[in-house]
């Protein structure tokens, strides 16, 4: 009887405690009462759990408006809020999602035919005339949207509810894989014209597995699973993304129990994670295909065919995967990154030899090799050194000049095509998983960036781009690596892994783009 | 010779205005402000200037497969195709109506952006404020009572060794100790005061170093002057002369750099933000600049000079207050 008393006694002396906690609270981390904070901590993350999965990357969202953003990092949460009209599948084909069904009706007109009954999150019907005033709205010059990927797109018109046609200034063959990610996501035309654009950038609603419920910048982003989604419910109640800038914090947060995924992980950070208890490390072949670019219009060794290949044989792709990317990257041979159409795995890479190279720059006049210079965005600070070393190896020396990533993404898309010096070091993401793209930017002769000029190139090209057989598209894209690889206007480098870091709660898996699409992702309690 | 010229021209002190002390003060703080806000108009042309050196933020924000056509139609929407003294003109327009124009990034206007951040931030700075003095004051009254003795040297070195470690790596260890070896503490997050306690003490070691060691030499003075020495005289205890008599009189110089220090808090956190993805205006600020997002940069770096120079002011004011031989000598 005594006891009870003062266990009720106790029992209430605790919020007061809790009290002078939170006043003094502040200091007790200095004073080392980890003790007395512990509890605190575990609420703290038992809370987050749950049939909830809890992922980080680096970045938060520039903005929920779908539209007006054209960044992986905003994308990877916005693709679980909304639907796109396609989507690529983990077998890296194109797949129906918003719309069941496409096909060329002419050669500048793409007819859609869309899923029926789908509803955005707020009950109002996603139809033809949804998509169609989606597209008409990215297309505006009012929206600022940095999407580039509808390009070509002229007008959009209504045939019936479920069907519309997409006419374009010329013939864009893969236009439905455009619209699998930035230019295809589907927005609500009336709730925009309700809440306006501003309105709709704070709680945006889609037709997507996930419904929107709070954001706080910079810190976390919350969902709920839509139950009425037209695939049927995600089997996760909930997602929440934070954003971590810093990798070795979000690592922190996966050992000490904050948070389930990590995505956007660098192999250098990966490594750090190696033979951690309770963290696994997953890597996936990934888009992002890395290049040296060579300057092969102004007078100078990199104008001999032999000097480039020469360079493709002193660089020792497999050693610098392994000794630098820990594995986690894979050879390419020819710019098109396998898993993407248009790669041709007959196209063979060049053999790592140092001889070799030395022997083809003494046959094109330079015995003693000679002195360039390596651009590179600092970001890849350490790939670029490793390069300039190999390079050394056979007698180019060419000493690294490291860019802020603002500079030297200024100068990559500038109309100088010199503006990066004669060797530099670049990657693109192939996203739309079509080899197009890569080339689109870098080969064919009136590219900003092209540095290599062949009128068989540019042929191909044109073929690849605009001929509506695939057969005959995947022909000119396997001729056109035939002749990189013999022309070597680049040193071929590697597609990167998507490495993810996670504890062993979530069980999904990324396509090749390692989109953070988190519909089919699970977790276990 | 040129102290002379700091001073007050000596026909106005010959005729000092109506009113005596309280008009004087009103009159220093008068112009302490015009000083303030003329700092202010610099800050922010320079921030204007300097940012718009840096390079073009529409290659940042579009793809690099983007057409020329798309960078000059994006251009132009963002207002940034107009000649910089229009944008600047503009700019400085919105200023006195606490408008900073949209984010090119965000597309959201900055001032709602800026007021979104800003209690993390606050909250972070304050918390951190409040370790500093609650460690600080008694760490330097007792290195100061025990001046020479081994407990004051190691309380020193202690100190001297938070002030010379680099904030992220305190911030890194502490996550290392208390997240992942403890997992008494969440690594990163907000929202909860678990959440708080990691970053404040991390932004706090340095302060805490610079309060105690001042606090202490400052103390030490005090203790060795003829007032302390006839209160030890009427037979008071050392703690009760140093509380009593010695804190007051060693509180000028530390208020200053307290004062100081609360603006270096909210410009520390910049780093500490980022080790603890603490969602405040310092991650807001290093975003901003990585994406050369004009409007939000010219707005945090305004916002920090601010809080800087406010705090000098108040400092200033408080001096007088806090001794009176300010108000006299004026």
């Amino acid at each position: 009887m005594e006891r009870s008393p003062r266990g009720r006694t106790r029992d209430g002396s605790r919020p007061a405690r809790r009290d002078v906690l939170r006043a003094g609270g502040l200091m007790l981390g200095a004073l080392g009462a980890p003790a007395l904070l512990s509890a605190c901590g575990t609420t703290a993350s038992a809370n987050g759990a749950g049939n909830v999965l809890r992922v980080s990357q680096p970045g938060d969202p520039k903005t929920l408006d779908p539209q007006k953003q054209g960044d992986m990092v905003s994308m990877n949460v916005l693709i679980n809020m909304f639907d796109t009209l396609t989507t690529r599948g983990r077998d890296n084909q194109l797949h129906p999602r918003l719309a069941v069904s496409w096909k060329a009706t002419s050669k500048r007109t793409w007819r859609f035919t869309l899923r029926p009954d789908v509803r955005f999150h707020n009950g109002e019907p996603c139809d033809a005339h949804a998509v169609a005033f989606s597209i008409k709205r990215l297309l505006a010059p009012a929206t600022k949207s940095p999407i580039v990927e509808l390009r070509y797109v002229e007008d959009v018109t209504v045939i019936d509810p479920l069907t519309l046609d997409v006419h374009t200034t010329l013939h864009d063959p893969i236009l439905p894989a455009k619209l699998s990610l930035f230019g295809g996501v589907v927005v609500p035309p009336r709730y925009l014209s309700e809440v306006g654009d501003d309105g709709f950038a704070r709680r945006p609603v889609g037709t997507g597995p996930f419904t929107f419920v709070s954001w706080q910048r910079d810190h976390e982003l919350r969902m709920r699973a839509y139950r009425d989604h037209w695939q049927g419910p995600p089997s996760l109640d909930g997602l929440v993304f934070s954003p971590a800038p810093n990798a070795s914090s979000s690592l922190a947060s996966l050992q000490s129990g904050g948070v389930d995924l990590v995505a956007g992980l660098t192999p250098d950070a990966a490594q750090q994670l190696q033979g951690y208890s309770g963290v696994r490390l997953d890597g996936h072949t990934g888009i992002r295909t890395s290049y040296l670019s060579l300057n092969t219009l102004e007078k100078g060794p990199l104008q001999d065919r032999r000097v480039r290949q020469a360079l493709n044989h002193a660089i020792d792709v497999p050693l610098l995967i392994k000794a630098v990317l820990g594995g986690k990257a894979t050879e390419t041979p020819a710019l098109v990154p396998r898993g993407a159409f248009g790669f041709d795995p007959t196209v063979r890479p060049f053999t790592r030899s140092v001889d070799r190279a030395r022997a083809l720059m003494a046959e094109a006049g330079y015995p003693h090799g000679f002195t360039t210079t390596l651009t590179a965005s600092n970001v890849d600070s350490n790939v670029a050194e490793a390069l300039s070393g190999l390079l050394a190896k056979a007698g180019v020396h060419a000493p690294v000049n490291l860019l802020d990533p603002g500079t030297y993404a200024a100068r990559l898309t500038s109309d100088n095509r010199g503006a990066l010096g004669p060797l530099y070091l670049a990657a693109s993401t192939v996203w739309t998983m079509d080899g197009q793209s890569i080339v689109q930017s870098n080969v064919r002769s009136d590219r900003r960036q092209s540095r290599w000029h062949s009128k068989e190139a540019d042929r191909l090209i044109d073929v690849e781009e605009l001929s509506e057989d695939p057969a005959r598209r995947e022909q000119a894209f396997s001729d056109l690596q035939r002749l990189m690889r013999e022309e070597a206007p680049f040193v071929f480098l590697y597609q990167l892994d998507n490495i993810f870091a996670r504890n062993d709660r979530p069980h999904w898996k990324p396509g090749s783009a390692g989109v953070l699409a988190m519909q089919s992702a699970e977790v276990s309690q | 010779m040129s102290e002379v010229t700091l001073d007050e021209p000596p026909t106005r002190t010959q005729t000092p205005p109506r009113g005596g002390h309280r008009a004087r003060l009103l009159r220093t703080i008068l112009k302490r402000l015009l000083t303030a806000l003329f700092v202010l108009l610099c800050t922010a042309t320079v921030a204007f200037f300097l940012v718009r050196l840096s390079g073009d933020p529409v290659k940042i924000l579009l793809p690099p497969d983007a057409t020329a056509q798309q960078e000059s139609a994006l251009r132009a929407s963002l207002g940034l195709d107009r000649p910089l003294l229009t944008q600047y003109a503009d700019y400085l327009w919105g200023l006195p109506r606490f408008d900073f124009g949209d984010s090119l990034v965000y597309g959201q206007p900055v001032r709602e952006i800026l007021a979104d951040r800003l209690p993390a931030t606050l909250e972070l700075a304050g918390a951190a404020l409040a370790v500093t003095l609650v460690i600080a004051i008694p760490a330097g009254v007792f290195a100061a009572m025990r001046r020479g003795r081994g407990s004051d040297k190691t309380v020193m070195t202690g100190v001297l060794l938070g002030q010379s470690t680099p904030p992220f790596w305190v911030g890194i260890l502490l996550i290392l100790v208390f997240a992942v070896w403890l997992h008494a503490l969440p690594a990163s997050g907000y929202g909860h005061l678990a959440n708080l306690v990691l970053p404040a003490v991390t932004l706090a070691v340095y302060s805490v170093a610079v309060v105690a060691r001042l606090l202490r030499s400052s103390l030490i003075d005090v203790l060795t002057s003829d007032h302390i020495r006839s209160a030890r005289a009427k037979g008071f205890g050392p703690l009760k002369v140093v509380l009593t008599h010695g804190l007051r009189n060693a509180s000028l110089p530390v208020v200053t750099v307290v004062g100081l220090e609360v603006g270096s808090l909210l410009g520390g956190a910049i780093l500490t933000e980022r080790v603890f993805s603490w969602p405040g205006v310092g991650q807001l600020t290093i975003e901003a600049i990585s994406n050369r997002d004009f409007p939000l940069v010219q707005a945090t770096v305004l916002f920090f000079a601010t809080t800087f120079v406010v705090v000098n002011l108040l400092v200033d004011i408080s001096y007088s207050f806090l001794d009176p031989r300010v108000r006299t000598s004026r």
